[in-house]
């Protein structure tokens, strides 16, 4: 395909091994398109809020319809409950992680589908992954969407180090679109404050980290994190989504806040 | 709000552990289903093979031909250089990691239906991937072979890369990612070489033929290039089912029925992180 319009890169990459570093090092020379550098990508938790039902959902949702004439959303949701049942059936059964990867989707698609109800009277749609086409359409005419937030991995769903679970759930289906879209903030809402030193639900002595580095976190290798440690990793490469912040739902305000750009819970930085 | 006061319970043994917990993830490391045991997933490369023209491809396809007879294949394809191009003119752009994945599927989607129109007379074509997946068992129950795009569907999911902004997980990687979940009983990569070299031996004369080797001292040799995606050694090292792959030279078509009979004619690259944990557990 070799061709005068090609640019030296072009030939190198047609002609060349896409394992080759220095190559690869040549390709992010132009800079990177922010797709919607507007947007805000919120991820709302599974376990930790949607299934405390009304109690917490509502006034959240209440706080997300205050926020659309400010503020462009892009809400992904969590699994949760329904998703830990379905994986302790499924491991026992002998389940590989890709139909883990697919029966964790089917529970996203749950919480998504029943906050989309909660925000029909804003015209606001939920997309699957083949309709983010429509995406700035519907960011531009609405101004937010809701989507599952496991990544459309299915079978495909690579393995985890240690067990069977899949390692890319809803944290990191949620900051991918964030930073595949190059958006303003990524925003987890959980029920908690942040990130502690240990689970806060656990442990009395946990203490609260307001700002913390992706690296040092992982160096401190507590047994266990607020998110997912393939955000924490993914995000060490990122072109855009080098800063994610955790935030507690539950309060009132916390997200209206965060959405405005303060710090509200922990952020996690790349740098 | 307490934990304590949370009205919507189920009980399972994960429902009140964090997934992000190490000691509750160990829990979780059961002996895997294999689903298809006896089927090969075969990779055809894209630019090394399906594009080298007819001389290269129509002895290849015989070969496939006859293998059909006798095994059930998962065929894979490579996107080429026409995902090459459209990467280039996209990093051009200023187009994310994720746009360049979700491009590339339509080159190796175009290339599975090349494939699938030579192999149509053995009942062997290319599925739709939004339906692949699901449905692969009872197509493999129904025909001898079914042909995929071999881009796993991680499209504007794609992670971002160590290095630049190309794609980490191409072809090579569906194919070995889909094997591992299927529990297939080989990985044949077919590519334009006889397998792996110290070198790329179009390039340099004093390159080294590599039989077999680990992943680990693979990763120790620090090679300047791989004929197959750098992420395959970190799959394989997590795989539970699959254990090895083995690269082949497309243009000795003979070599493939020796290589899905278990044959090494080929390069192997094997993983031996996971034999201690898998010992227990083999069915």
């Amino acid at each position: 395909m070799k061709e005068s319009l090609l640019s030296e890169l072009g030939e190198a990459l047609v002609t060349g091994s896409l394992t080759d570093r220095e190559l690869l090092a040549r390709t992010d020379i132009q800079p990177g398109l922010q797709i919607l550098p507007d947007a805000n990508v919120i991820k709302i938790g599974g376990q930790s809020f949607i299934d405390r039902g009304r109690a917490a959902v509502y006034p959240l949702i209440e706080e997300i319809k205050q926020n659309l004439p400010q503020h462009k959303m892009i809400i992904g949701t969590g699994a949760g409950t329904r998703a830990r049942h379905a994986y302790s059936v499924g491991v026992e059964l002998g389940m590989p992680t890709g139909v883990l990867s697919v029966l964790g989707t089917f529970v996203s698609m749950q919480n998504a589908r029943m906050l989309h109800y909660l925000l029909a009277d804003q015209g606001i749609p939920f997309i699957e992954p083949i309709q983010f086409a429509q995406l700035p359409l519907y960011l531009a005419e609405r101004q937010a969407v809701i989507f599952f937030g496991m990544p459309p991995y299915t079978f495909w769903q690579r393995n985890p180090t240690i067990g069977r679970l899949p390692p890319n759930r809803t944290d990191t289906g949620t900051w991918l679109i964030s930073e595949t879209f190059g958006t303003r903030s990524m925003i987890y809402v959980k029920d908690e404050n942040g990130l502690y030193t240990a689970d806060p639900k656990k442990d009395k002595h946990a203490t609260f980290i307001p700002k913390i580095t992706a690296a040092e976190l992982l160096a401190l290798d507590l047994p266990d994190v607020v998110v997912e440690h393939s955000v924490l990793e993914m995000m060490q490469n990122a072109q855009h989504r080098r800063s994610i912040q955790i935030i507690n739902g539950l309060v009132p305000g916390n997200l209206t806040r965060a959405l405005n750009g303060e710090a509200v819970g922990t952020i996690i930085t790349a740098d | 709000m307490k934990n304590d006061s949370r009205q919507h319970h189920m009980q399972s043994f994960l429902a009140r552990e964090s997934l992000l917990d190490k000691r509750v993830m160990a829990d979780t490391e059961t002996p895997v289903v294999r689903m298809l045991p006896t089927v090969h997933v075969v990779k055809i490369g894209g630019r090394s093979i399906l594009e080298a023209g007819s001389a290269t491809v129509n002895p290849l396809i015989k070969a496939l031909g006859d293998a059909l007879q006798e095994n059930k294949l998962i065929l894979g394809v490579g996107c080429g250089a026409r995902s090459r191009h459209v990467f280039s003119v996209g990093l051009d752009l200023g187009l994310p990691t994720g746009v360049l994945a979700e491009l590339s599927a339509a080159d190796a989607l175009g290339n599975a239906h090349i494939l699938g129109t030579l192999l149509a007379s053995h009942g062997v074509v290319a599925i739709p991937p939004a339906m692949f997946g699901h449905l692969l068992p009872m197509f493999i129950h129904s025909v001898p072979g079914v042909i995929f795009n071999g881009v796993p569907p991680y499209s504007l999911w794609e992670h971002p890369p160590a290095i630049g902004r190309i794609p980490a997980h191409r072809t090579d990687s569906g194919c070995l990612i889909l094997a591992e979940c299927f529990g297939c009983r080989s990985v044949v990569l077919v590519k334009d070489v006889q397998g792996l070299y110290t070198a790329d031996p179009f390039l340099e004369d004093a390159a080294e033929f590599i039989p077999r080797i680990s992943t680990d001292e693979l990763r120790e040799l620090d090679l300047k290039t791989l004929p197959f995606d750098e992420i395959m050694l970190d799959i394989l090292d997590t795989a539970r089912l699959v254990h090895e792959f083995q690269i082949i030279d497309g243009r000795q078509p003979e070599l493939l029925a020796r290589a899905l009979a278990g044959e090494h004619v080929g390069s192997i690259i094997y993983s031996n992180k996971r034999a201690s944990a898998q010992a227990p557990s083999s069915l």
